[in-house]
C-alpha cells in the first residue's frame, strides 16, 4: 500500500499541471491547499489497491490473473497495452478509487465533500439547511474522475480507451448502488418515506465488471489513423467511435496475447505453477473448469500435490478482533499447472483461443 | 333546478380555481422534504482500562480520538471487541443541524462479512451500548443526552450462495432503527456506540464478522418546513374565517343545529387544529414532543372526516322517505303530507315523527362510528407507546421486543379490522343511498314541481358530495402511488418540480379546500328562516309548499340550494 501511495503522489506531483488548469473549481483547491490533496491521494491509493485486490479476485481461476505489473495507472512507462485485459483494470481501478474516496467521505474525512454547496445555488449554510445535501457519490465520482482521468495525458485512441473505461467503472458504481427506504409517517406507516442510495458491496461492482469485461466491445481502429492521431480530422474520427458506445460497455482496441505461454517481452509468466480447483464442494461450473483452462487447453497437465498444513479449527468468534481457536492438521490436496515430461505425439494439443465462446 | 345547480356550482368553481392556483404556487419553491446523511462510523480505540469513565469519542477533528482503519490492524494489536467505539458526529465537517430540521431519526446498518467460520446465528440478536451528547459551539463540552442499552434484532440474507468463494460477501441485513428525536435543538450531535461482548452472559456471541457500522440520519429540509409553515400560516385564518361564518348562519337560526351540522363544524376545528401553526414554537423551544403531537392532530382529523362520511350518507339515506317537522308544526305537517298522498307512493314508510329527535343523536351511528373510535383509540394507544416512550428514550422502539412487537402488530391489526368494517358499512350505506336516489328517480315525474325540486336538489347535493369525495379520494391515492413510483423530481422546461413536496403540499391544501367547500355549500341559509318558520305554522300558503319548507329548514336547514328552489315555487 504503501508502494502504491508514493506512486500516485508521484504521478499527481508530475500531473499537477492538469489539476491547474482542469476547469473544476480550481479555487476550491487553492484555498484548501496541498494539504487536501494528501488526504485525497491516500484514499486514492487505497481505492486504487483495492480495484487490483478485485481484479485478482475476479481472475483468479482465469489464464490471465491480473499480476502485479498490471497497474498502469501509474506508470506511463508501462507497457501500454489496449486489451480487454486492460479495459477491465482500468475499469475496476477508477471504480475502487471512486468507491474508497464515498466511503471515507461518509467517514468524515474531508471537509464539504457530501455538502456540495453549489448544489443549491447558496452559498454557505443556508444551501445545507435549505436543502440538505448532495450524495457523497457525486464527489466520489468527481474526485476519481480528477485523478484518475487526470493520468491519461494523451490524446490518441488508447487514452481515449482508458477514459472510456475509466467511466464505465465509475458508472459501474453507481448503477450497483443499492436503493433503501425507511418509512417514518403518522404512526410510522408509509405515508412519508425516505429513500437513498447506497454503495454495493465492492465484490458486486466486481462481478458487474466482470460480465462487462466478458462482453466489451473491439473497436477497430485504422492503425495509421491512430498513429497520425494528432490531426484534428483523425481525432474526431476517433471521438466518433467511441461515442457510438454505451457509456457502460467497456472497450478494448486489441487482441489480448496468448497468455498460456511466458512471454517475456509482454512480461507474461504464463499458466505453468499456477494452482487451480479440480473437485471439492461449493464449487461453481466456473471453478470447476479451472484446470483444464489454466493446464490442459494451455498444453499442461494437472499435478496433484498432497501438502499437510497446520490451521486453526474449532475457533469461537467474536464480532471482532478476538479468536480462540485450536491447531489442526490437515491433508490438502492441490493442484497445479506443471510441464508435461516428454512432449506429447500429438504437437498441437487441445488448445482453444481465447474468445468469446463462452 | 337549473338556476339553482348553475350557482351552486359557479361558487364551487371558483373556489376550486382559487384554491388550485395558491397550491400549484406553493409546491414549486420546495425542496424534497426529506434529507437523509449517510455517515460511516469511525472506530475508536478505549484503551481505559475498564470503559466506565464518561469520556467522549471523536471521529475527527480536535480531540480525535485514536482509531483503526479496519479490523485486521485489530488482532495484531490485541485489541478486543469490548475496546471498540463506534464514534459518529452528526453533521459532516462544516455545518450545523438547525431546529428547521424538525425532527431527526437516525438508522443503523451493519456490514457483516460472511465466513464460514463465524456465520449469523439464527435469532441473533444485538446488544448495543448507545449513548449520545450535544453541544452547542465548537469548543464546547459535550452534554449527554441519552444513554441506554439497546436490543435489536438482527435480521440478515445472504444474497448469494455460501460457498469458500463468497467468503467476505457483505449479508443483506434489514434496517434497524436506533432512535428518533421530536426536535433539533442542537447543533452537533455525538453518538458512540458499544457492541460490548460477554461470552458467560451470551451477549453478543453469533452475529457474525462485523465490518462497518453506519448509520443514516433522516430529517426534514429547512426549505419544506419554511414551506410548510407558510402554508399552514396562510390556511389557518381561511379555514377559521370560514367556520365562524358557518357557525354564525347556524345559531342565526332559532332551532338547534342538526347533527350533520354540528360533524361539518367538527370537521372544520380538527382542520383548523391541524392547521394551526403551534410548529413555530419549535423553532425556538426544544419541544421533543411535537412528533407525537403531530400524530395526535392527524388521527383526531381522519376519524372526525370518517365519521362525517358516514353521517352525510345517513342523513341522506332517510331523508327522502321522512319529513320530520318541529312539534308545533306537526299536525298540520302531518295532514299536509296525507293531503299530497298522491305524490308520495312511500308515505306509509312515514311514521314516526320522532325519527328526527332520533336520527339526531350521534348514538344512532355507533354500529359505523363505534369502529372508527376503537380503531383511532387502538393506533393512539400504539403511538403512544412507540413515541410517548420516545419522550423518555429515544433509543426505544416497540418492535425490539418479542411481546411489544406482537402488541403492536395486534394494535395495528385490530385497527386494520376496524377500517375494513368502516369502509364495508360505508360502501353498504352508499349503495342503499343510491337505490333510494333511484327509487325516488322514478317516482320524480309524478310529483309537483316544488316537491320534486326539492328532491332532485337532495339528489344533487349527496351526488357532488359524493363526486369531490371520491376525487379527492382518487388524487390522494394516485398522488402517492406516483410518488412510490418516481422518486425524486419531474423536470418541467425550466421549472422542476420536487414530487413528494408536491405531493404533500398538494394533497394538504387539496383536504383543506375540501373542508373549506364543505363548510361553504353546506352551511343553513339565513334568509326567508323565520318567514318560512311562522308560515309553516300558522298555515298560510298551500300545504305542499308548507311541508316543503318545514322540511328543508328543519332537516338542515334551507341551502343555498334549497332557498333558490323554494323561491321559485313559491313564485
Amino acid at each position: 500500500t504503501t508502494m502504491s501511495t508514493l506512486v500516485v503522489l508521484h504521478t499527481f506531483l508530475i500531473f499537477s499541471p492538469i489539476f491547474a488548469t482542469s476547469a473544476w473549481s480550481v479555487n476550491n483547491f487553492l484555498m484548501t491547499g496541498p494539504k487536501a490533496y494528501l488526504t485525497y491521494s491516500a484514499s486514492v491509493a487505497v481505492g486504487a489497491q483495492s480495484g487490483i485486490e478485485e481484479c485478482k479476485y475476479q481472475f483468479t481461476w482465469e489464464r490471465w490473473n491480473c499480476p502485479e505489473h498490471t497497474i498502469q495507472l501509474a506508470s506511463q512507462k508501462g507497457l501500454r497495452s489496449a486489451t480487454r485485459e486492460t479495459s477491465f483494470v482500468h475499469a475496476v481501478s477508477s471504480a475502487g478509487v471512486m468507491y474508497t474516496l464515498t466511503k471515507n467521505c461518509s467517514m468524515g474525512d474531508f471537509d464539504n465533500c457530501g455538502c456540495d454547496e453549489s448544489r443549491n445555488g447558496k452559498v454557505g449554510g443556508r444551501g445545507w439547511v435549505w436543502g440538505g445535501c448532495s450524495d457523497n457519490v457525486e464527489f466520489g465520482e468527481r474526485i476519481s474522475k480528477l485523478f484518475v482521468d487526470g493520468l491519461e495525458t494523451g490524446q490518441d485512441a488508447r487514452a481515449l480507451m482508458n477514459l472510456h473505461n475509466n467511466e464505465a467503472g465509475r458508472l459501474a458504481v453507481k448503477s450497483t448502488m443499492k436503493r433503501t427506504c425507511k418509512c417514518h409517517g403518522v404512526s410510522g406507516s408509509c405515508s412519508v418515506q425516505t429513500c437513498w442510495l447506497q454503495l454495493a458491496d465492492f465484490r458486486d461492482i466486481g462481478n458487474h465488471l466482470k460480465v462487462k469485461h466478458d462482453q466489451a466491445l473491439k473497436l477497430e481502429m485504422d492503425k495509421k489513423k491512430i498513429r497520425s492521431g494528432n490531426s484534428a480530422d483523425n481525432k474526431g474520427a476517433i471521438v466518433d467511435i467511441f461515442g457510438s458506445v454505451a457509456r457502460t460497455e467497456l472497450v478494448f482496441l486489441e487482441d489480448s496475447p496468448d497468455y498460456c505461454l511466458k512471454n517475456g517481452s509482454l512480461a507474461l509468466q504464463g499458466t505453468e505453477g499456477r494452482e487451480c480447483l479440480q473437485s471439492g464442494k461449493n464449487l461453481s461450473q466456473w471453478e470447476k473448469r479451472s484446470c483444464r483452462r489454466l493446464c490442459i487447453e494451455c498444453g499442461l497437465k494437472v499435478e496433484e500435490r498432497r501438502i499437510e498444513s497446520i490451521s486453526s479449527c474449532n475457533c469461537k468468534f467474536h464480532w471482532c478482533c478476538t479468536v480462540k481457536c485450536e491447531q489442526c492438521k490437515h491433508v490438502v490436496t492441490k493442484h497445479y499447472c506443471s510441464k508435461r515430461e516428454k512432449p506429447s505425439s500429438n504437437s498441437h494439443p487441445r488448445r482453444k483461443t481465447r474468445g468469446q465462446n463462452r | 333546478m337549473y338556476m339553482a345547480t348553475a350557482s351552486f356550482s359557479n361558487r364551487v368553481g371558483q373556489a376550486v380555481e382559487k384554491s388550485c392556483s395558491s397550491i400549484s404556487l406553493l409546491t414549486f419553491p420546495a425542496p424534497k422534504p426529506t434529507s437523509s446523511l449517510p455517515s460511516l462510523a469511525v472506530k475508536c480505540i478505549d484503551v481505559q482500562k475498564g470503559h466506565h469513565s464518561s469520556k467522549w469519542f471523536l471521529p475527527w477533528g480536535k480531540d480525535q480520538c485514536e482509531s483503526l482503519k479496519g479490523f485486521d490492524e485489530a488482532s495484531s494489536r490485541l485489541i478486543v471487541a469490548n475496546d471498540i467505539v463506534f464514534a459518529v458526529h452528526i453533521p459532516f465537517i462544516g455545518h450545523e443541524m438547525s431546529p428547521w430540521f424538525q425532527f431527526m431519526l437516525i438508522i443503523l446498518q451493519l456490514d457483516i462479512a460472511f465466513q464460514f467460520r463465524n456465520e449469523i446465528e439464527e435469532n441473533a440478536m444485538l446488544t448495543l451500548d448507545v449513548a449520545m451528547a450535544y453541544r452547542d459551539g465548537l469548543n464546547d463540552p459535550w452534554t449527554e443526552m441519552a444513554r441506554s442499552v439497546e436490543q435489536r434484532k438482527l435480521k440478515c440474507v445472504l444474497p448469494v450462495p455460501k460457498t469458500q468463494a463468497n467468503e467476505g460477501h457483505n449479508y443483506d441485513c434489514d434496517l434497524l432503527p436506533l432512535l428518533e428525536l421530536g426536535s433539533v435543538a442542537h447543533k452537533y450531535y455525538l453518538l458512540n456506540i458499544k457492541l460490548p461482548v460477554n461470552d458467560q452472559k451470551k451477549i453478543n456471541l453469533g452475529i457474525g464478522e462485523i465490518k462497518d457500522l453506519r448509520l443514516v440520519t433522516i430529517f426534514q429540509n429547512g426549505g419544506f418546513t419554511q414551506v410548510w409553515f407558510a402554508m399552514k400560516t396562510f390556511l389557518t385564518p381561511s379555514i377559521l374565517i370560514i367556520m365562524i361564518w358557518y357557525w354564525r348562519r347556524i345559531t342565526m337560526m332559532t332551532r338547534p343545529p342538526v347533527l350533520l351540522e354540528k360533524v361539518i363544524f367538527a370537521l372544520g376545528i380538527s382542520m383548523t387544529f391541524i392547521n394551526i401553526p403551534v410548529e413555530w414554537f419549535s423553532i425556538g423551544f426544544n419541544w421533543t414532543w411535537m412528533l407525537l403531537f403531530g400524530d395526535i392532530r392527524q388521527g383526531i382529523f381522519y376519524a372526525v372526516l370518517l365519521s362525517f362520511w358516514i353521517i352525510f350518507c345517513g342523513e341522506h339515506m332517510m331523508v327522502p322517505l321522512v319529513a320530520q317537522f318541529t312539534c308545533s308544526c306537526c299536525r298540520e305537517g302531518r295532514e299536509s303530507l296525507r293531503d299530497n298522498s298522491a305524490d308520495l307512493p312511500d308515505l306509509a314508510l312515514i311514521t314516526s315523527f320522532y325519527d328526527q329527535a332520533e336520527r339526531n343523536r350521534i348514538s344512532v351511528y355507533w354500529k359505523q362510528v363505534g369502529p372508527i373510535a376503537f380503531g383511532s383509540c387502538c393506533l393512539f394507544i400504539f403511538d403512544m407507546c412507540e413515541r410517548g416512550v420516545q419522550l423518555t428514550n429515544p433509543f426505544y422502539s416497540i418492535w425490539t421486543t418479542d411481546i411489544g412487537a406482537e402488541l403492536a402488530m395486534a394494535f395495528i391489526i385490530v385497527a386494520g379490522i376496524c377500517a375494513c368494517l368502516y369502509f364495508l358499512f360505508l360502501c353498504f350505506m352508499v349503495f342503499q343511498v343510491f337505490r333510494n336516489i333511484s327509487g325516488k328517480r322514478s317516482t320524480l315525474p309524478a310529483m309537483s314541481k316544488a316537491r320534486r325540486l326539492h328532491y332532485e336538489g337532495l339528489i344533487f347535493r349527496f351526488r357532488f358530495l359524493m363526486i369531490i369525495t371520491l376525487a379527492c379520494a382518487a388524487l390522494t391515492v394516485i398522488f402517492f402511488i406516483t410518488t412510490q413510483i418516481s422518486e425524486g423530481n419531474w423536470k418541467w422546461g425550466e421549472v422542476t418540480i420536487e414530487l413528494n413536496s408536491a405531493f404533500f403540499t398538494g394533497v394538504y391544501g387539496m383536504w383543506n379546500l375540501y373542508v373549506f367547500a364543505l363548510m361553504f355549500l353546506y352551511a343553513p341559509s339565513h334568509k326567508n328562516y323565520g318567514e318560512d318558520q311562522s308560515n309553516g305554522c300558522t298555515g298560510s300558503g298551500s300545504g305542499e309548499e308548507l311541508q316543503l319548507t318545514t322540511t328543508i329548514a328543519n332537516i338542515d336547514g334551507p341551502t343555498e340550494v334549497y332557498r333558490l328552489a323554494g323561491k321559485e315555487s313559491q313564485e
